[in-house]
């Protein structure tokens, strides 16, 4: 399969608990998909609708959000901010026609590299599946191909 | 010269290997001058269409060129569109506004070249307004229901066939070209001069705007701007919607699909809009709605007319009926005509 | 009652004893179907206020800019709950408003009249209780009003005011306040519900008349405009005019109290109610939340209850 073949799936991870296990996966040698891009937020909370929205917009075939365990926010109550806002999110998106499975959120400690590397897997498989995200969000190509 | 309804589809597919052919049509439930792939798909029965036909040649987003750089240093393409059009069905207002659009951009000094190729292989076939609507006020702006500024053909509807007046050496080119047209009788002369009269009395009396252009000049500072525009809410309906406006942004965007490459865009953009004026330093000459549509009235109807001679407005309607909060500019230029010239204003 | 008598007697007394500068209300429009927004400052000038269905402006759009002004306005139902709404955000001051609330049986939206007439133009407009009869060039038809009611209108819970310093009209019964048009869009495929949004999105000419018609919508700066990051092109086209809707939609999720004014203002007919009010059904159905009701609620992004449901979160 060329690289071009591969989904891009953009991850939002929150700094204290899904980013640390993205690193605690590393250590352990768990194996996760390549296709999985990060960037790493101070907490899910950060995660504003515009940021999934501009990822489907420019390119990205799924998106995932991961943070602490509601409860476990380090900020206390960013997450549980976050749920509200990815649910309101998520069904709008799916309303309009998005395939389930391309906006995805998740919870996890800093030490939990296991489910960091399947949830990362399974993001990245559904979005395999799924193929490349060209519904109504993609913005097409600004420069024509005919020059 | 006369057509016959029958032969219009006809007509129409005639011109599909060297012309694209715009017509008043729906889509979406909207209407506009879209293109036609076949005669038979022109079903319009209405006016105006709601977008205005300065899209053919000024489209809300154009691409003006292209870079992309790879192996061979930079490459930049320019995107012109300099197909042959012709407009079928354009009212003689919306002709008229093509004359606007020329003086701003076919000017002396400066040209665009990207208006300049659309508009020069561009073909007008103008219908005449047998049933103007009361939101109808070309007659106010020196236009009128069968007027003939800007057209190659004028067609007049005479019941199963048309009446077509030869306007220009293109229009008689193109009747020439053509095996559907013969020869007019006096009688449908008579009808089209009668369809006309008819058509002048279905319309609301034009407005008498002598005091306008006068006032305007001295105005700027009136406190009539203060309360006029007040239940205005700031979108771009009017001006996006109107024939003759014709301001711009341009953009540069990187490509989202690959590297190193972008374009360079143009869209429609409005003076309602805060943005427009907001200088870098944050100061905006014009702060609020009250200076923002001031301009829009004096754009139009003085610094225009100071410029080229007339007023940048054919009286379509447009603003009128879409315009969400009906502010009307035909009640406002009706306040502007009786307002004192006195105390009060000064540049 | 005639409420357009008392709602003149209303103003009238209130501009006569100086309680406020400024009244914000409905007059007659230079068209037939149109009323206009009118701004009123002395007490003669209280004879151009009309109360009718056509009255279909959201006048707490207006309330922002007079925040320094002891002014009156006249709210239906929805209106008022938009005010709510705007006091909930400190937008407005509540001591420095006068709230007229008018009781309202529905807005009439002009886009049906014109589908039963068959587009053609509409020169005269007469209205009674239960229908208005449109006339034009060789035609004249009855129209009951509930077969042109506004959508949101026709389920509308809240014709009553929800706060009002006096409310003019009797009481008017709730309506069934049903999402069924909601429900009935989800259940098709979702192949289908694209395509029915690139077709609205395909319409929309962003002329950003539904955002400015909105009282929700009072950002100095709206993120179409943001730079830094630049969200969406301003090239017109589908991807941008959804991000466009769609952004907004999520901005007034759990603020839209379903007035509807953004969808009258648009010149072209989106669809955005079905937007909208899929987000109101979510915020009642997921987290029982109503925007518009209580100055002193919270907002409902703003908040969150530990027992949120979160079924949709994925595990390991």
């Amino acid at each position: 399969m060329s690289s071009n073949d591969e989904p891009k799936v953009i991850g939002f991870l929150c700094n204290w608990c899904s980013y640390a296990a993205a690193d605690s996966a590393g250590a352990g040698r768990y194996q996760y998909p390549t296709g999985i891009r990060i960037i790493r937020v101070p907490c899910s909370g950060r995660v504003h609708p515009f940021f999934i929205l501009s990822a489907l917009r420019r390119g990205a075939d799924a998106v995932l959000t991961a943070g602490c365990h509601p409860g476990n926010c380090h900020y206390s109550t960013g997450n549980l901010i976050a749920r509200r806002r990815f649910a309101m999110l998520k069904n709008l998106l799916e309303f309009t026609g998005l395939e389930q499975g391309r906006v995805n959120l998740a919870w996890m400690s800093a030490a939990d590299g296991v489910t960091f590397a399947r949830v990362a897997s399974r993001v990245v498989t559904q979005a395999r599946e799924l193929g490349h995200y060209q519904g109504a969000l993609r913005k097409q190509s600004e420069v024509p191909d005919n020059g | 010269m006369i057509i016959n309804k029958s032969d219009i589809a006809a007509f129409l597919d005639s011109f599909r290997d060297e012309y694209r052919v715009f017509a008043p049509a729906v889509a979406d439930g909207v209407s506009g001058y879209r293109i036609l792939t076949a005669g038979s798909e022109l079903t319009w029965q209405g006016l105006n269409t709601q977008r205005p036909p300065k899209e053919v040649l000024f489209p809300q987003s154009e691409r003006l060129y292209s870079y992309e750089i790879g192996a061979n240093g930079v490459q930049i393409s320019a995107h012109y569109d300099d197909r042959k059009k012709v407009v079928f069905g354009i009212r003689p207002c919306d002709a008229r506004s093509f004359h606007y659009l020329d003086y701003v951009f076919l000017g002396q000094e400066y040209q665009d070249v990207y208006y300049r190729k659309r508009r020069e292989n561009t073909l007008l076939i103008g219908m005449a307004c047998l049933e103007p609507a009361k939101t109808c006020f070309c007659t106010s702006l020196g236009g009128g229901p069968f007027a003939t500024d800007g057209l190659d053909l004028l067609w007049v509807d005479l019941g199963d066939r048309y009446l077509v007046q030869v306007l220009t050496p293109q229009g008689k080119a193109l009747v020439a070209s053509k095996p559907f047209f013969s020869p007019a009788s006096e009688a449908d002369y008579r009808a089209a001069a009668a369809a006309e009269a008819r058509a002048r009395a279905q319309m609301l009396p034009a407005l008498d705007l002598s005091r306008v252009k006068p006032w305007l000049d001295a105005g700027f500072n009136a406190p009539f701007w203060e309360r006029v525009s007040e239940k205005c809410i700031g979108c771009a309906v009017c001006t996006y919607l109107c024939p003759t406006c014709h301001c711009f942004d341009l953009s540069d965007e990187a490509a989202t699909d690959r590297f190193l490459a972008g374009v360079r865009i143009r869209t429609w953009d409005t003076c309602a809009f805060p943005l427009f004026t907001l200088h870098a330093s944050g100061h905006n000459p014009r702060p609020t709605g009250k200076e923002r549509f001031r301009q829009r009235v004096m754009h139009k109807f003085c610094y225009f007319v100071q410029n080229w001679g007339e007023a940048a407005c054919v009286g379509c309607g447009r603003c009128v009926v879409n315009c969400p909060v009906n502010l009307d500019i035909r009640e406002v230029l009706a306040q502007i005509a009786v307002q004192d010239a006195g105390a009060g204003m000064g540049q | 009652m005639d409420k357009q008598e008392v709602l003149r007697a209303t103003v009238r007394k209130l501009l006569q004893n100086g309680q406020v500068s400024l009244v914000i209300g409905y007059a007659n429009g230079t068209l037939p179907l149109r009323t206009a927004p009118v701004f009123i400052r002395t007490a003669e000038e209280a004879d151009l206020l009309v109360w009718n269905s056509l009255c279909e402006y959201n006048l707490a759009n207006y309330l922002p800019r007079y925040a320094n002004d002891r002014i009156a306005i006249v709210v239906k139902g929805c209106d008022a709950r938009a005010l709510v709404g705007l006091l909930q955000e400190n937008q407005v001051q509540r001591d420095r408003v006068y709230v007229i609330g008018v009781s309202c049986e529905g807005v009439v939206d002009r886009r049906q009249v014109a589908a039963l007439v068959g587009g053609r133009e509409v020169t005269a407009v007469e209205e009674s209780p239960e229908n208005i009869v449109v006339r034009g060039r060789g035609f004249e038809k009855l129209i009951p009003k509930k077969e042109a009611m506004f959508p949101s209108c026709r389920v509308c819970r809240y014709g009553n005011p929800v706060l009002a310093d006096i409310t003019i009209g009797d009481s008017v019964a709730a309506g069934e306040d049903a999402f069924d048009d909601i429900a009935a869009f989800e259940n098709l495929p979702a192949p289908e519900r694209e395509a029915y949004f690139v077709r609205e999105m395909n319409k929309c000419i962003r002329c950003y008349a539904c955002r400015n018609a909105c009282p929700m919508c009072y950002c100095k700066q709206c993120f179409v405009d943001a730079s830094m990051p630049q969200w969406l092109s301003r090239w017109v086209g589908t991807a941008d005019n959804l991000f466009f809707h769609l952004g907004r939609a999520l901005h007034l999720a759990g603020r839209c109290v379903d007035c509807g004014a953004c969808a009258r203002a648009c010149p072209v007919g989106v669809d955005l109610m079905k937007l909208n009010r899929k987000l109101i059904k979510d915020a009642r159905e997921l987290f029982g939340y109503e925007a518009g009701l209580d100055p002193e609620g919270r907002p409902l992004l703003g908040t969150f209850n530990p027992d949120d449901p979160g079924p949709f979160t994925i595990r390991g």
